[in-house]
């Protein structure tokens, strides 16, 4: 597959503003979509632990990250758009052939996440209070770490598959006979998807710290349970992420030969420093943790060194592409259209921060307000926002009627012109 | 460049890739429809509810709200992408136009389904931890949000069967790809038959009250939204079906069975008696009867709609541009876009795809009925299954012929001219006709293959061919 065919597969509209834009915008909610990934899978492997246990704190703690992993799950379906969305504008030659090889998979990707998500549902409802009562029918449990565990390793191979331009053909039609089934799995690598796999150990443990400041925050954990969250994140950080660590070496160790200019990239370097410096941060930070936001600093890091992880693979796939096969994303025609760049930009930053400010801050508040949780001990009085806060809320409802009302009016205009 | 940018060909022998799509469609557009209806039904509950003092409505929203979570948010949000997965290894070239005109767009739906997610978790988790007046904002904030991302899709959903303005050709720019009059028509018919399918699955929950006052209070709002919705859903459709273009008004009076209207009109009856009877007998109304009317709204009423939309955009799957066979037929200036078929006049499907095995780019008597596959299986198989089941099986349209000429003669006169106003036109060259001629024939049925012509069996022309693609649907 030489550059000129893989250039024709390129679509002939071009793209509605500069390459790097979407470039960044792919790295960045890669980065995100990956976290919540994360999060989803320690969450749901800490259920597990938790529910085959009979010591009370990690019974509490299944039932906390039953309800972390299943909007995990979801936050991780919606961000994963955005990265989905951004590979077809830049890699769609790559992405789409993929796919199309491995159709059956594609298809079957959409069945089996419904049926792990429905599968950690099923576990919800068969255990409403898993903190205080035995846990029932964890194989569904089991069943659903394993199916999301398995559209991972989809979601793997179809991005690695991307890479191999020139085994497409025989992929595609081994001895010259076309197989269109799209039933086979081609190419893969264990080591990198055990990477980001094992990043999970880290990242849980990052959210286990401030989950821990949050309970601290709203008064409502026990000394003796806090303590209990502070060793097992510290247990996930360290060991778990120089784990993920030694793995990720591993990785950039069996490189095959035409990416192995990657095991020495400055960007992978710097990412593998960037998420040393996150996993001993607890450790360096030590009674800080307690104080102030230092207990989210160190997710907030973590989330630095994901977007580094996120930028450094994007630096292999952009590079190889380009320099082994001729493939420039970056010199995508540009057909620039200014309404619809800016109004994702402004939606994205003005409508977007404003209302998810407000919800995100009455979330917040009400989770911290004192006697907000009855099931932590506390009274039932609700909770009430500040006007400060109240007003943010007018102001969002007022930006999404004035984001319908442009999008009738700027219709109109476009008919009537 | 004399290449054509045709991807590999997904074939799924057993329904075929095409139906795949639309069973993932028609699924999602009744969890998302759902959802946003019922989106706006909470908030307009959650008015009422704080406006009269009758909390028991918002016992309504936890209950319903929990359900619309799994209902709405686990399946649709998963077949929501999931229709993208389908299209991208079904019509890969169909997606890419969209995404590459509507990326923006796409994108700002994205920030909306961000806020949405957040919003539903909230409704359902923090109702009686928050006081009344900000859960109804919340309420209101997920309405509005929710209805955006049907804004957004309606524009993208309409450029699929027409650009919104004709000078979209020569001056492309999302605005005029966007907007036109099928756009607001088609918003119109969706946000009608989405109260329809909010009243129908807000049934499950409805029926599943004890308190036969409260249940006869949410089942008869529930009736009335449905009912109107119907009626208001009927009315639109016309509408929608006015604002079409000429060319999917002929292909509506001479492809879609005849059984049609009459089915649809039976369908938006029966739905109209349906909610009719569960507010005269709120009692009538339980959890099975709703499921199996959630049902039967999804196979006799979205199914066959969707398989008209798709069926009235032949021979284009997107922008009047791209054939549903994923070659690019028309010159589109604005966009720098060229029409492929010059090219494949020059030199043939088999030396201008990229994927084409290299035992296959010379026609030879040994491998003329695998090439013969390669061409049915990279411009038939998006429309046309392979194999005996499926959408609408190629052999079926040749009704058993095996005489190689005549199959060749057809393909020449019928697709290579665009003689044919619902397919595509496909310029093969003779060897090319003659080698996928030689594999059409080879998939007669056996008994059909040994002897003389049998009765009955018809030899298919350039005329005779729409009538049996009526019959075959």
């Amino acid at each position: 597959m030489n550059a000129e065919m893989l250039y024709a597969l390129r679509d002939p509209a071009g793209i509605p503003s500069h390459p790097l834009v979407f470039l960044l915008l792919a790295v960045l909610t890669f980065a995100l979509h990956v976290a919540a990934v994360q999060v989803m899978l320690g969450a749901g492997a800490l259920v597990l632990r938790g529910a085959f246990s009979a010591q009370p704190h990690w019974r509490r703690l299944a039932a906390t990250m039953l309800n972390t992993a299943k909007i995990a799950v979801s936050v991780a379906i919606v961000i994963g758009v955005a990265p989905l969305l951004f590979v077809q504008v830049l890699y769609d030659p790559f992405w789409y052939t993929s796919n199309v090889l491995s159709a059956r998979w594609v298809i079957g990707f959409i069945v089996i996440l419904i049926a792990g998500y429905m599968a950690m549902y099923g576990y919800y409802w068969r255990n409403p209070n898993l903190a205080t009562q035995p846990a029932k029918s964890s194989w569904m449990m089991m069943l659903s770490l394993a199916l999301l565990l398995l559209v991972g390793w989809i979601m793997h191979v179809l991005s690695y598959q991307m890479l191999w331009p020139e085994q497409w053909q025989q992929w595609y039609a081994p001895q010259g006979r076309i197989d269109a089934s799209g039933s086979g799995l081609h190419a893969y690598s264990v080591a990198r998807f055990g990477f980001f796999v094992a990043l999970s150990a880290p990242v849980t443990g990052a959210w286990l710290v401030a989950v821990r400041r949050y309970l601290q925050g709203a008064g409502a954990g026990d000394a003796a349970y806090l303590a209990f969250l502070a060793r097992l994140a510290r247990g996930l950080m360290l060991p778990g992420g120089v784990l993920a660590l030694v793995v990720g070496a591993l990785w950039l160790l069996t490189l095959p030969e035409k990416m192995a200019f990657f095991a020495t990239s400055p960007w992978m370097l710097a990412a593998l420093v960037l998420l040393l410096v996150a996993v001993a941060l607890p450790t360096l930070l030590g009674k800080h943790l307690e104080r102030g936001l230092w207990g989210y600093a160190v997710f907030g890091v973590g989330a630095v060194a994901l977007i580094a992880v996120a930028a450094a693979r994007e630096v292999l796939r952009y590079t190889l592409l380009s320099g082994v096969h001729g493939y420039d994303a970056l010199d995508y025609t540009i057909n620039m259209d200014w309404y619809s760049t800016l109004t994702f930009f402004i939606t994205f930053g003005v409508l977007g921060g404003v209302t998810l400010g407000y919800l995100l801050t009455v979330a917040w508040q009400a989770g911290q307000h004192r006697g907000g949780d009855a099931s932590l001990g506390g009274a039932s009085a609700v909770y009430t926002p500040s006007a400060a806060v109240t007003r943010l809320g007018r102001w969002s409802v007022g930006l999404l009627v004035v984001w319908i009302v442009h999008y009738f009016a700027v219709g109109f205009y476009t008919m009537v012109r | 460049m004399n290449l054509i940018g045709l991807y590999p060909t997904w074939f799924e022998p057993g329904i075929s890739s095409g139906w795949v799509v639309g069973i993932i469609a028609t699924v999602h557009v009744l969890f998302s429809h759902t959802s946003v209806g019922a989106a706006i039904f909470f908030a307009g509950l959650a008015v009422y509810a704080d406006r009269n003092n009758k909390p028991e409505y918002l016992d309504f929203i936890r209950r319903y709200g929990m359900f619309l979570l799994v209902f709405s948010y686990v399946l649709g949000s998963i077949t929501g992408p999931g229709i993208w997965y389908s299209t991208t290894v079904a019509s890969p070239r169909g997606i890419s136009a969209l995404i590459h005109s509507f990326v923006w767009k796409w994108a700002t739906e994205w920030v909306f389904f961000v806020i949405e997610v957040v919003g539903v978790y909230m409704l359902v988790y923090l109702a009686g931890k928050i006081d009344r007046k900000t859960h109804l904002r919340i309420a209101i904030i997920f309405a509005l949000t929710s209805y955006t991302t049907m804004l957004v899709i309606i524009g993208i959903l309409s450029f699929m069967m027409w650009p919104g303005q004709e000078r979209w050709f020569a001056e492309g720019g999302y605005l005029n790809a966007f907007y036109g009059g099928n756009t607001f028509a088609q918003l119109g018919m969706r946000t009608a038959f989405m109260f329809t399918m909010t009243a129908v699955v807000g049934g499950i929950v409805a029926a599943r009250f004890d308190d036969p006052v409260f249940k006869k209070a949410v089942t008869t709002r529930l009736s009335w939204l449905g009912i109107v919705s119907t009626a208001a859903g009927a009315a639109m459709l016309q509408w929608y079906l006015n604002t079409l273009p000429e060319t999917a008004q002929v292909v509506m009076a001479n492809r879609l069975p005849d059984r049609f209207a009459p089915t649809l009109l039976a369908v938006l009856a029966s739905i109209c008696a349906y909610f009719a009877v569960t507010m005269w007998k709120p009692r009538l109304l339980t959890p099975a009867v709703a499921t199996v009317a959630t049902v039967v709204l999804l196979v006799f009423g979205l199914w066959p709609e969707e398989v008209a939309r798709e069926s009235m955009r032949k021979p284009y799957v997107a922008g009047q541009y791209v054939y549903s066979n994923q070659i690019i037929a028309r010159d589109v200036p604005g966009m720098g876009i060229t029409s492929e078929i010059p090219r494949i006049e020059a030199h043939g499907l088999l030396k201008t795809q990229v994927f084409t095995p290299p035992g296959l780019r010379e026609i030879t008597p040994a491998n003329q009925k695998q090439v013969g596959e390669f061409l049915a299986l990279s411009t038939c198989s998006n429309c046309h299954s392979l194999s005996a089941t499926g959408m609408r099986p190629l052999a079926r349209y040749f009704g058993g012929n095996t005489d190689v000429a005549e199959i060749s003669q057809y393909l020449q006169a019928a697709l290579s001219t665009g003689a044919t106003i619902y397919m595509p036109r496909i310029p093969l060259r003779d060897d090319e006709a003659q080698a996928l001629a030689t594999y059409i024939a080879s998939l007669a049925p056996p008994k059909l293959t040994a002897g003389a012509p049998v009765p009955g069996a018809r030899i298919a022309t350039a005329n005779a061919a729409p009538a049996a693609e009526g019959t075959a649907r």
